[in-house]
């Protein structure tokens, strides 16, 4: 045990990615005002107003980029700031900025998630408000002002169901293996031949155009920091950092614009369009993907020819790794309620299988779990691909990690995804060649320009709206359809039905509005960068929000349908079998918010999903199926690609929950969801045979769009190699059986109280919050008091 | 081989007549990590013929179902005193059962609101008990794991873990029993086609010490292990490490000496811990608190090394 600790450390970080990662995590967020001010000058200025959308977030993308302070940091070997702060996030005013503003006076003393912002930089964005107040995408979505303040009144109370895209799409593993190879060089020229064939001052052309001038643009940002890097290097006293700034200064001379040679100009031109997308529309969910896979052949020749070293590679890419925590999204204090955990969704994937199928892990996959596993820092976001034949070694790592507590990766079983995405519409290569995006959304890298997070939906409500004729409890307004009244419901067919007409109404109000934001962004916001790295939208030269790309599925989010599961599963044994009660005099008590504790124990303590209980299992997979069979039926996203499942929730699953009614399986109003396809929080009380016995009971197939499924234990349960070996087998056989993905939380629930207690002596603690990790400090109280909640199995 | 069957113990008053097949269960714990290899589940018979001084399961001793009261829960609605038909509810302050008039109905339990009131102990029978266990046999499968039946001492129920086992057995589960070693041999051997592991308590080599911890000597348990060493391979010996009670250094090589008599070469001690004391006031138990602190790793250590030192390997577990 101990020499392997001993070990550890000697093969663990070096003392320059120490000395980042402590840079970066002692640096206080904060708020980056220049793509804001940038955006907004190029867009004032009249003469760029005639333009063409293409051209003008060409244009505007280029201004930023080109304008935009750049610096260089001690120690650094991958170079590149999304922001002029260490740690900073941007505003988007043409997308969500302006609602995000309403928060401008308070984001210095708000209690979660605090953002720095001077004085100066507020007033400078106080002052760009009115320009944007009717530009931006939400305003744009309906013409009618009775329509658009309905809109923007749900949007902003977000009670039945948020619409992500309006502030923009992103969600997208970009084509980097392209970039890397040919530079924005090869790029041109490939747009250059094919703007041949299009007419001119047809949109195709626009389009070609404004890839043109982007790429370009992408081509000089990397120049910039070559001129910076050369003059740094002219100052610098220490030789040997001398040495590598000159290197880092070649490297960006070299890329975006050429294709890289070595691995270190491989990763930098991959970040620097890291940073340019990230800027180009909303911060989240931009994904470097399966690095290991594509930045192995430069690894393999710069190791065989002695450029490269192997401690010298882990420094370059914990490098980067570090770089990817530097930003943060800005969010007002009602998007936090949503997407808590200041995290931008930026995943990078290791193992699996490649295009024949064959196990495509490597050398790079192993360094990368190391490097996680070194840092534990908020972003990336890791994840690793398992399937029945990965190797032996791969695997003992990751549970090695898991068991340690390091809390990530998430896994995701090939043996079941790569089905799934082929059942809806992916080639069998294209499918192999998924990782996640933002939580936990699969899609091929560089071919699909998924929506993945395009919506999330309180599917919950549609359950109080069917025990109350439409009507939310205790409201005299109607919000769905007037369904049939609980006093004339004779089964749990009728119930049903209710149920059903509710949450098929709730779908169509979604996907209206969700239609409504996807032409805006098509015609107002479209996003020439992302679509020059994404396979077939220059072929076809249609933008990637007008449907260019491979693949265009729309993900939408369930994110409670354990609990209406285990809501109905209540229903059915207290009033259609025991006829303990009346289905009036449950719903009067569900509207009295379950006065009564006995009540409220003896709802909790029927069958509950989570315990190898087929009567509660098969309610929730009743929910999983209809919530399915509502999406199917809402047809094609403008983009022509369909709506998929995806049951997850982000934080979501608390934010629903604080609005939603008491509901009859003992959850009184306000409290959570459980998370993802996860229990009940507490009501999983035969262990984690049990739950994943449960679990195993949905079909995975139908969830095209990813599912979260968080599986807890305490430190001591995983202890030793006897734990370890247990949690290996507990995965393998929920894998086996057809999971699809599974993420381990390892904590000891004294520390959570302690840091929840004093936030200060657990500064870095990192829990898993939905499909990423979060550091517990970044929290809302009551996502502390749930994550503190969720039960942790113990062993006697 | 008669001798198993004729020592007179304890547990033979227990023993249930052939063909009813029932037994007391108090507890089916899925996802066991320490009752043998791999995942399995643990399957908790209620009955004892010891009453070690430190038990962990305090509730185990007594064969019959049981009320026990959670004080910390309680509400003081007074439901159970409306439910009980015979009136056993009292309004101590800590207590709530008058166990002189409880028979252990449960129906106060059921009235609780507040699960203060608990109902320890199921009568089952081996049919459903297998049903259940057998649920998480593709994890058994996958880790190695299996079923282990412990208590309690299932010995007190011979022909209900005779049929519980075939059962398992028949679906290719592997088995394992935990036994403090008073048995009827004839019993035991019926169970050895259908067991894969044996895990055998040596609580302490002499006697009068032996009875004066557990209520009974260790004259049946000396002879049943020798005899279920010759007759079975998988045989494994255990030893509740007590500090001050069994972990001196005679008491140590006296253990070793009798198991390399016996032909056995390893021990697996169990630290001991007073978690089960908070058990203790819920029940209607005379087991006292024993006042002794968990046992310290370098004690274990020192265990470890007598044991080495006669030829054994004491396997600590953590």
């Amino acid at each position: 045990m101990q020499s392997s600790t001993s070990k550890r450390r000697e093969t663990g970080a070096s003392g320059r990615i120490t000395r980042l990662r402590a840079a970066v995590q002692g640096a206080a967020p904060g708020i980056c005002t220049e793509r804001a001010l940038l955006w907004t000058a190029y867009h004032r200025d009249r003469g760029n107003r005639g333009k063409h959308p293409h051209v003008r977030m060409a244009e505007a993308l280029r201004e930023v980029l080109l304008g935009k302070t750049i610096c260089i940091y001690p120690d650094e070997l991958i170079v590149g700031n999304f922001t002029s702060k260490r740690v900073g996030g941007s505003i988007y005013p043409e997308l969500h900025g302006v609602p995000v503003m309403i928060d401008l006076f308070s984001f210095n003393t708000r209690k979660t998630n605090p953002l720095e912002i001077s004085r100066r930089e507020r007033t400078a964005l106080m002052k760009i408000i009115p320009f944007w107040m009717f530009r931006f995408l939400g305003v744009r979505a309906y013409r009618s002002p009775f329509t658009l303040a309905r809109f923007m009144v749900n949007q902003l109370r977000g009670h039945q169901y948020l619409i992500n895209e309006t502030g923009g799409i992103s969600h997208l593993a970009p084509d980097y293996e392209k970039l890397i190879a040919i530079g924005t060089d090869g790029i041109v020229a490939e747009v250059r031949s094919l703007e041949k064939g299009a007419e001119p001052d047809s949109n195709r052309r626009h389009f070609y155009h404004g890839v043109g001038i982007i790429a370009e643009g992408l081509a000089q940002f990397g120049e910039r920091y070559a001129e910076l890097a050369e003059r740094t290097a002219f100052a610098e006293q220490d030789p040997v950092r001398k040495k590598e700034l000159l290197a880092i200064a070649a490297a960006c001379r070299r890329v975006p614009r050429k294709g890289a040679r070595t691995l270190q100009e491989a990763v930098q031109s991959l970040f620097f369009a890291q940073i340019a997308i990230n800027l180009e529309s909303l911060d989240n969910s931009v994904c470097p993907g399966r690095m290991d896979r594509y930045l192995y052949p430069y690894y393999r020749d710069d190791v065989r020819t002695g450029r490269l070293t192997r401690a010298r590679a882990k420094d370059i890419l914990s490098a980067f790794s570090i770089k990817m925590s530097e930003i943060i999204p800005v969010f007002s204090r009602h998007l936090t309620g949503f997407h808590g955990g200041m995290f931008n969704g930026q995943v990078v994937t290791v193992g699996g299988v490649d295009a024949r199928g064959n196990d495509s892990t490597n050398e790079l996959s192993y360094m990368f779990l190391e490097i996680m596993d070194e840092l534990r820092m908020r972003q990336p976001n890791y994840h690793a691909r398992v399937h029945a034949k990965s190797p032996r070694r791969y695997l003992d790592m990751i549970y090695r990690v898991l068991a340690g507590g390091s809390n990530s990766p998430a896994l995701y079983n090939d043996d079941v995804i790569v089905p799934t995405l082929v059942k809806h519409g992916y080639s069998l290569a294209d499918a192999r060649d998924y990782t996640a995006v933002g939580c936990v959304e699969p899609v091929s890298q560089g071919k699909s320009f998924s929506s993945t997070d395009a919506a999330l939906m309180n599917a919950a409500l549609c359950l109080e709206l069917a025990l109350n004729r439409g009507r939310r409890f205790g409201s005299p307004m109607r919000t769905g359809p007037r369904t049939r009244p609980v006093s004339r419901m004779r089964s749990m067919e009728d119930v049903r039905a209710a149920f059903e007409a509710q949450l098929g109404s709730m779908t169509g109000r979604l996907i209206r509005d969700l239609k409504a934001i996807e032409r805006v962004n098509t015609r107002h916001h479209p996003t020439p960068l992302t679509s020059m790295l994404l396979s077939e939208c220059l072929e076809k030269g249609v933008c990637s929000t007008a449907g260019g790309a491979r693949y265009n599925f729309s993900g939408v989010q369930n994110t409670a349908p354990i609990d209406i599961g285990d809501a109905l599963a209540a229903i059915e044994r207290v009033v259609f079998i025991d006829r303990r009660i009346t289905l009036p005099e449950l719903a009067a008590m569900l509207k009295a918010n379950i006065p009564d504790e006995r009540d409220r124990e003896y709802l909790r303590g029927l069958p509950k999903y989570g315990n190898d209980m087929e009567e509660a299992d098969r309610w929730s997979v009743y929910v999983i199926r209809a919530y399915t069979k509502a999406l199917s039926d809402a047809g094609l996203s403008t983009r022509g690609g369909r709506y998929v499942p995806g049951l997850y929730s982000v934080t979501a699953h608390e934010f629903f929950g604080r609005v939603t009614g008491a509901l009859p399986h003992g959850r009184r109003k306000g409290e959570p969801f459980a998370s993802g396809v996860s229990a009940v929080n507490g009501m999983d009380r035969n262990g984690p045979t049990a739950l994943i016995n449960s679990t195993n009971r949905i079909d995975f197939t139908e969830i095209a769009n990813g599912v979260n499924y968080n599986l807890k234990f305490d430190r001591h349960t995983l202890r030793g190699e006897t734990g370890r070996a247990a949690l290996a087998a507990l995965i393998r056989t929920f894998f086996r059986r057809g999971g699809m993905q599974a993420q381990i939380n390892v904590v000891d629930p004294s520390v959570l109280i302690e840091a929840r207690n004093h936030p200060d002596r657990h500064p870095n603690l990192l829990v898993r919050v939905s499909g990423y990790s979060a550091y517990f400090n970044d929290l809302t109280p009551a996502m502390k008091d749930e994550i503190i909640r969720r039960n942790c199995y113990r062993i006697g | 081989m008669k001798n198993g069957g004729s020592t007179r113990v304890p547990g033979d008053r227990g023993r249930n007549t052939p063909g009813t097949e029932r037994a007391v269960i108090f507890d089916i714990q899925r996802f066991s990590l320490h009752d043998g290899p791999g995942i399995r589940t643990t399957v908790f018979f209620k009955g004892c013929p010891l009453r070690c001084a430190w038990c962990q399961n305090p509730e185990s001793h007594n064969r019959n179902p049981e009320m026990a009261f959670y004080a910390e829960r309680c509400r003081g609605c007074f439901s159970c005193r409306k439910a009980c038909p015979r009136e056993a509810i009292v309004d101590g302050p800590d207590r709530r059962v008058d166990y002189s008039r409880c028979d252990s109905c449960g129906a106060c339990a059921e009235a609780c609101p507040a699960d203060a009131l608990r109902l320890v102990g199921n009568e089952r029978d081996p049919e459903s008990l297998a049903a259940e266990v057998l649920r998480d046999r593709d994890f058994f499968a996958d880790s190695g794991g299996g079923v282990t039946l412990s208590g309690g001492e299932p010995m007190v129920y011979p022909a209900f873990a005779l049929r519980l086992l075939r059962l398992v057995r028949a679906e290719g589960v592997r088995t394992a029993i935990e036994t403090c070693g008073l048995f009827g041999m004839a019993d035991m051997k019926k169970l050895l086609p259908y067991l894969d592991l044996v895990y055998y308590d040596l609580k302490h080599m002499d006697a009068k010490k032996h009875r004066e911890y557990t209520g009974a000597g260790n004259r049946a348990v000396l002879s049943n292990f020798t005899v279920l060493s010759k007759a079975f391979r998988h045989l494994q010996a255990r030893m509740p490490v007590l500090p001050g009670f069994n972990d001196d250094e005679k008491n140590i090589r006296a253990t070793a000496r009798f198991l390399a008599g016996a032909g056995r070469r390893s021990i697996h001690c169990l630290p001991y811990h007073n978690l089960g004391e908070s058990k203790l006031p819920r029940l209607h138990t005379d087991q006292r608190p024993l006042g002794l602190s968990p046992a310290e790793w370098a004690d274990l250590a020192r265990v470890k090394k007598i044991f080495r030192q006669e030829g054994i390997n004491a396997v600590i577990y953590e």
